[in-house]
């Protein structure tokens, strides 16, 4: 049980910064990006091509942020100059994406076990000093995540999704508060994908399928859970952060948990599909309730 | 001594689609302070006519100035500043999914003062502040405007919209959604806040009553085009037969 645990947490946390992004551009700018099945790849393959290039893995890894940072701002130039709306938007660029993701890493897959990575060395002395590393990293990027919200900037960027043309009224520039917010949630995502791709030791042209799913139905599950205890909305960003971790960690439980009743794997995506529908169904049936 | 705020010079607003112009021939001057009631019957381009004041749509002919500046001229932030519009529609005048206080924070003008006080002043004084428009909304401000009720989130529109009063009040018949006690209240509210704050206002709607109650000055408007202005002495001797007359 131990052993489910702590498998839980080390997945969840490489997911964190994506979760985070997620709930930005679904919960904040009320939008399904669909750019980071992509986004969360680029992190992997920009990282891991400049590191296995010799690049140090600090710049490689602000790199890959920056890549996913422009692959965001592409995908509200589309909705901006290409007037596509945002779902549609977010597919074409994922879609856009895989040829850009398989150009800059050269090959499907790029193997990362005997490169550096920010963590190789805490990793060296023992397993809970790497995994203090990754949880230092990832708190980095959530504190800079909330201290944003917590700003006139988040303010903005909530006031955007909810009311875009009031906003506009207001005489503020909605297309920039658009590509920081796409640009944002797509940092994120990348963060996420270059932390994964050195804990599993390798960046794989596949490795995004789907993600954007696992945590859309990961941070419906954790607001579906959280919300109802809070009473007062002075709290939300805090709440909002809270829900993403708590939906992530409870998602990876019900993962290893199957595989470790050896469920068969070819039925791995159908079952945790039928979950996530179900906490999208328990979700829309709360909104209609309340 | 009388100063003239805003300037209609020969404004035309067609769109491609229609035949007819939406608005035409449109020369009128709105002086500081006037509550200005444009009545109509539907189609008839008084919302056209806000519309066209605040930016949201572009005449095809003419200017309208605001002082000395044309107002299509000014950044959209600065029109901003200086006008603000009230609809019927919630939607268009608050951010629902946000609570009473992010509201106040991105609606208010001005609000570098009061914020230099700290936070626990600022909740203090909205607090104080709203009473006067409606006491329910004092203990609301961490609650998600959506889930006020509609004379309460217009109520607190029309408080955010004239807490540091904008140069040009724009209502588009702003109590036409509410019942009809909640609408009247608010009306009364309005006319007086207008009256005690010297606001320079312009209110569309339908109920002539309230056009011989609370404006200063009622422009009719038939088919896009002025049918008549009503002000002065003649305002006072109109009844509400006769103006109906007049106006529609």
């Amino acid at each position: 049980m131990i052993g489910l645990f702590i498998a839980t947490l080390t997945q969840a946390l490489t997911l964190i910064p994506l979760a985070l992004g997620i709930n930005l551009s679904y919960t904040i700018l009320r939008a399904t990006d669909m750019t980071i099945d992509g986004s969360f790849v680029l992190g992997a393959g920009v990282f891991a091509q400049l590191v296995s290039l010799g690049v140090s893995p600090y710049l490689a890894f602000l790199a890959a942020m920056l890549a996913g940072a422009l692959a965001g701002a592409f995908t509200a130039f589309l909705q901006h100059k290409g007037k596509v709306d945002a779902l549609l938007a977010g597919i074409l660029s994922s879609f856009i994406l895989y040829s850009v993701n398989m150009a800059i890493m050269g090959r499907p897959n790029i193997n990362l076990l005997n490169s550096p990575s920010l963590f190789s060395t805490a990793f060296a002395q023992n397993n809970l000093m790497g995994w203090s590393a990754v949880c230092a990293l990832v708190l980095i990027l959530a504190l800079g995540f909330y201290a944003l919200l917590q700003s006139r900037l988040g303010l903005y960027l909530r006031a955007f999704g909810d009311n875009p043309k009031l906003l506009a009224r207001q005489g503020l520039n909605i297309e920039t508060l658009r590509t920081l917010g796409f640009g944002l949630n797509n940092l994120l995502a990348a963060a996420s994908g270059a932390i994964t791709a050195q804990i599993i030791g390798y960046a794989d042209i596949n490795m995004g399928v789907g993600m954007t799913l696992v945590g859309i139905g990961a941070i419906i599950l954790g607001q579906h859970l959280i919300l109802p205890c809070i009473k007062t909305h002075y709290l939300r960003t805090r709440t909002e952060l809270l829900s993403a971790f708590i939906g992530i960690a409870i998602y990876f439980f019900i993962l290893n948990g199957l595989l470790r009743f050896n469920i068969n794997p070819i039925y791995l995506k159908l079952m945790l599909g039928v979950l996530l529908a179900l906490f999208l169904r328990a979700a829309t049936q709360k909104a209609k309730l309340s | 001594m009388i100063t003239t705020l805003l300037t209609f010079k020969d404004i035309h607003l067609n769109y491609p689609a229609l035949e007819r112009p939406i608005l035409q021939k449109i020369n009128y001057s709105v002086q500081a302070g006037d509550f200005v009631i444009v009545l109509g019957a539907n189609g008839s381009g008084k919302s056209s006519l806000l519309k066209l004041i605040d930016g949201r749509y572009q005449p095809s002919q003419g200017q309208i100035l605001l002082e000395h500046k044309n107002i299509h001229r000014l950044s959209a932030k600065n029109r901003a500043h200086h006008i603000h519009t009230l609809t019927q529609s919630a939607q268009d005048n608050l951010f629902l999914n946000l609570t009473l206080f992010e509201n106040y924070q991105l609606l208010a003008r001005n609000p570098k003062e009061r914020k230099k006080k700290g936070l626990e002043a600022e909740i203090i004084f909205l607090k104080e502040y709203l009473k006067d428009f409606n006491p329910n909304l004092c203990d609301k401000l961490s609650m998600l405007v959506g889930r006020l009720s509609g004379g309460e989130q217009q109520a607190l529109a029309l408080a955010l919209a004239v807490l540091d009063p904008p140069a040009i009040l724009l209502l588009d018949e702003h109590t036409s959604a509410l019942d009809p006690k909640t609408a009247a209240h608010l009306m009364a509210l309005t006319a007086n806040i207008i009256a005690q704050k010297k606001i320079t206002a312009l209110l569309t709607t339908h109920n002539t009553q309230h056009a011989l109650n609370y404006g200063t000055r009622i422009l009719a408007l038939r088919e896009g085009e002025i049918l008549d202005c009503i002000e002065g002495k003649a305002k006072k001797e109109l009844d509400h037969a006769s103006l109906l007359e007049r106006c529609y």
